[in-house]
């Protein structure tokens, strides 16, 4: 708890900060006219041809889900990176490097099998 | 010890409220992001209780993996704000004050089964590096599980691609 | 943050000045930047507002407050406005754990009739003790947030698009940096930031077959142990921070700016602010593992730079060892933010579907590999045969 008291303060000092310059840029502005022009979305200057319904990417969901499935199991070898000095040093170095194979044994297979179906192809 | 009160506290009443605007939005991105925080607070809960590495996890896990996808998808789907975040109806209502019901007993159940849990007690024999005895013990006496997971992982990124691939679908393999 | 009012002020105005030495690094290194650029690319840089054109950077941020404020009328104005602040804060957190210099220690002394106790003040903004680089990892993976709400925020079609081309790319890079990580973890065996940089802090020395073997001259950097793990930290933090040759959400042709199309003056700044945050936590990150943090071990360690304070003796030797200290590692530092902007200037971009399978097939299976070899070679060189 004593360590993640300055981490609290220190987010709440840079939200602080931020809201500070918003502010002090929303002061010091130099207000222009107000026009429907302006106020309207950019996109290189043509006007905005918002239809309905756009077909959306699947890619994003699939990159997404499949960093979570990587992300924790990288997440997984970092206690066993901690600890591969002391289960050496104590005769179970094979122990612990068989049971951390078979997992990376696994996690390749997935990438492997993930790259050669082609489920992140980007164009 | 007065500080650690206040600490828990704090942070208790920041996730509740969280959590209870997640369920009480009606936009649905807003939903996501007050998840979001409500995540953060839960890696600050497990921080105070001295599991520093699952709070680290937590956050990566997530707060940094788990609802950025939510939020991604929430934000290629354009969906409407709901006009009311709450259904209206007998079953609906009835089933609101079931689960009130349910939650005030737990909470009771709680609150009655800590007493005294804020008081002085005798200092816990901590090791000097909780980290490590947990990495220990995860590699040996819940390896079992361990490997499990990652086969687990396995099937979800398969089924997760396979789901994708659906006959009918925008990404249907002819 | 510390169990009197002395001590507590002086944890406070350090992490303050620690964040503000941050967002003051940045007309700097733009400054930096724009002159670099100019002269590898044989033109001149700004060179008219003051001396080397040292205040147009200066000019720049009085221009970007007087900018008009305005929102898009569709968008989501507390989104819109909040993302640039929540851009500042995972930099400043992760900057905020990475040891800058030894800690001081200060003497009793007497002041204002109080005897204030001996301190250590360590020269961090925070110590987060046994957990130093998961946390950086933790804070490192809500950059994504501050694109996802820009990108929302501003009712665009093509900003929302670029922002999460944007945090694809991010998260997709995020794997790479966790895991070139773990080979260097396996040598050190420890996830606290002091004692990597105290373990570096001695001859090179490694187990060979059982036996120890040490060589007198040359420190005991992670760079010699992982040279491959270095090369793709450096890269991965490329892409986490949107610096060429990854920088397509910002690319001009391809989406106008991406996801800060809709963002003017000072808005826009903070996420430049953010931008070279990242930069600056990926250079320590690497100082930290790779380079011996803020010790240079036959020349300047904390000991050799104590002895030549030794007469001084006390709170001002340590203060003075800490500066000397700090000086070695932002010296490491700049090397690379220079580094940074050399690569800026002198790569083209890379394609969209390029960059992720570079993320992806080449970085992943990489790092990996990098992984199983360190851990193979670390089991056959220290059991004892």
């Amino acid at each position: 708890m004593s360590q993640l008291v300055p981490v609290i303060v220190l987010s709440i000092f840079v939200v602080i900060f931020g809201i500070i310059i918003e502010l002090v840029a929303l002061l010091c502005s130099t207000a222009g006219k107000k026009s429907a022009t302006k106020l309207e979305s950019y996109e290189c200057g043509l006007p905005s041809d918002t239809s309905g319904t756009t077909r959306i990417p699947i890619k994003f969901y699939l990159t997404a889900i499949l960093f979570i499935l990587f992300d924790i199991e990288i997440i997984f070898m970092y206690p066993w990176a901690l600890t591969y000095g002391d289960f050496i040093s104590s005769g179970l170095g094979l122990y612990i490097l068989g049971s951390m194979g078979f997992f990376l044994l696994v996690f390749i297979f997935g990438l492997f099998w993930e790259v050669k179906s082609k489920a992140l192809e980007w164009e | 010890m007065l500080m650690e009160a206040i600490g828990f506290y704090a942070m208790a009443m920041f996730l509740v409220f969280f959590a209870f605007k997640t369920i009480s939005d009606p936009n649905p991105i807003h939903c996501a992001l007050y998840l979001s925080l409500t995540m953060i607070g839960l890696a600050g809960v497990f921080y105070q209780l001295d599991a520093q590495f699952i709070a680290g996890v937590q956050m990566i896990v997530y707060a940094g993996a788990v609802m950025v996808l939510f939020v991604m998808v929430l934000m290629l789907f354009d969906l409407k704000t709901e006009l009311r975040a709450f259904s209206r109806g007998l079953l609906s209502g009835f089933l609101k004050i079931f689960s009130a019901a349910i939650l005030a007993g737990f909470a009771l159940g709680a609150a009655t089964n800590s007493i005294g849990i804020v008081d002085e007690q005798p200092p816990k024999v901590m090791s000097a590096n909780i980290t490590r005895d947990l990495s220990i013990l995860l590699y040996t006496k819940y390896l079992y599980a361990f490997e499990a997971l990652g086969i687990l992982l396995l099937v979800v990124a398969v089924g997760a691609v396979a789901v994708s691939r659906i006959k009918g679908g925008s990404h249907a393999r002819d | 943050m510390g169990s009197d009012v002395f001590e507590i002020t002086v944890n406070f105005v350090k992490m303050v000045a620690i964040f503000l030495m941050m967002v003051q690094l940045v007309p700097l290194l733009v400054w930096v930047e724009r002159r670099g650029s100019a002269y590898i690319q044989n033109r001149f840089g700004p060179n008219r507002v003051g001396p080397l054109g040292l205040t147009q950077l200066l000019a720049d941020a009085v221009k970007f407050i007087t900018k008009e404020e305005f929102s898009p009328a569709a968008g989501h104005w507390f989104l819109f406005y909040a993302a640039p602040v929540i851009a500042l804060i995972p930099a400043t957190l992760a900057f905020g754990a990475i040891p800058l210099s030894a800690p001081i220690n200060v003497g009793s002394f007497e002041m204002l009739g109080h005897t204030w106790g001996p301190y250590i003040f360590k020269f961090q903004s925070f110590d987060m003790g046994s957990i130093g680089i998961v946390f950086v990892l933790a804070v490192s993976s809500l950059a994504a947030y501050s694109l996802l709400l820009a990108g929302y925020g501003s009712a665009n079609k093509y900003a929302l698009y670029g922002a999460l081309r944007a945090s694809a790319q991010t998260i997709s890079y995020e794997l790479a940096m966790g895991l070139s990580l773990v080979g260097i973890l396996l040598l050190f065996n420890t996830f606290s930031f002091s004692e990597i940089v105290a373990v570096q802090n001695g001859p090179l020395s490694f187990y060979f077959f059982g036996q120890v073997v040490t060589f007198s001259g040359i420190p005991n950097w992670g760079i010699f142990y992982q040279p491959l793990g270095a090369l793709i930290l450096m890269a991965a933090m490329f892409a986490e921070t949107n610096r060429l040759p990854f920088d397509l959400p910002e690319a001009e042709g391809e989406l106008v700016a991406g996801y800060h199309t809709e963002y003017g003056g000072i808005k826009m700044n903070m996420f430049y602010i953010g931008e070279y945050g990242h930069m600056l936590v990926a250079s320590g990150l690497m100082v930290t593992f790779f380079f011996g943090g803020y010790t240079l071990y036959p020349l300047l360690t904390p000991d050799t730079v104590a002895a030549w304070f030794a007469k001084l003796g006390g709170t001002e030797a340590s203060i003075l060892t800490a500066l000397v200290l700090h000086v070695v590692f932002l010296a490491k530092v700049l090397f690379f933010l220079w580094l940074f902007i050399w690569v800026r200037w002198t790569l083209p971009r890379f394609r969209y579907d390029q960059l992720m399978d570079l993320g992806w097939k080449t970085m992943l299976p990489w790092a990996l590999g990098n992984t199983i070899i360190t851990a193979l070679v670390i089991f056959v060189m220290r059991t004892k045969w």
